[in-house]
């Protein structure tokens, strides 16, 4: 499962309505399977099916994330017009090349369509051990607050 | 006293698990023939014909390295090397 705030959330779709008809991509960095910041991120490639994160952004991002404490739990991209299911590509894409061994291992593929863009999908993907599992995306209204009394 | 050169998760089997490694090279070709003496098998991961994978990006410090010498980059003790996968897709 992999927890994502409801404004959270919002920003990914907008970054792929902004980005339509070319796919956008992004990371998210957390822990524990709980999303704490999305960093919307330039497609270096850009077309409506294809998408390659900036490499040098993508090294910031990396580094910003770590120096946060946090993990990359996950990135996201759109598919302008097609499912929230990870594509050939996608899976290929996600192993080592020439291997199976999953680049980023843990991580969840958060698939937007905007088949509908009134109404888009997304969908968190686990694409490891050459299969895809999909992951539940909770939606939750914003980060709980930790209440101290005295 | 060498170049720090941190490994990502899919090569640290090649690796024994460590996820970062030293070694001595006065480039990234000469870097990727250094890791492979350590760690055979690595080089192949790295690299197709002497030049680095496409979709595998090697930064030295805060750079990259296709936008300074790409293999023929120069190292220097102390420089920190990070091998990052690159992220994409499309359908």
């Amino acid at each position: 499962m992999l927890t994502i705030t409801k404004t959270d959330l919002a920003r990914i779709i907008d970054h792929c309505l902004a980005g339509y008809p070319n796919e956008v991509c992004g990371i998210l960095g957390g822990t524990e399977g709980r999303i704490e910041k999305v960093y919307c991120m330039t497609n270096a490639r850009p077309g409506p099916v294809s998408y390659e994160m900036d490499p040098e952004e993508q090294f910031r991002v990396m580094k910003d994330i770590r120096e946060a404490g946090l993990s990359m739990v996950g990135m996201f991209h759109s598919h302008p017009g097609g499912y929230a299911y990870p594509s050939s590509v996608d899976v290929e894409k996600a192993y080592w090349p020439g291997t199976l061994l999953p680049n980023y291992p843990s991580a969840v593929y958060v698939i937007v369509s905007l088949l509908d863009r009134a109404r888009p999908v997304a969908r968190g993907y686990l694409i490891e051990e050459s299969k895809v599992s999909e992951i539940p995306l909770t939606v939750i209204e914003e980060q709980e607050v930790d209440i101290v009394t005295q | 006293m060498g170049v720090k050169v941190r490994i990502p998760t899919p090569l640290q089997k090649l690796t024994n698990g460590k996820a970062e490694v030293e070694c001595s090279a006065k480039n990234i070709t000469e870097l990727v023939d250094a890791l492979e003496k350590d760690y055979p098998g690595i080089k192949d991961r790295l690299s197709e014909g002497g030049k680095v994978r496409r979709f595998i990006n090697i930064y030295v410090n805060d750079e990259d390295i296709r936008f300074v010498n790409k293999e023929e980059t120069v190292l220097k003790d102390g420089d920190n090397i990070s091998i990052v996968p690159a992220i994409a897709g499309g359908r």
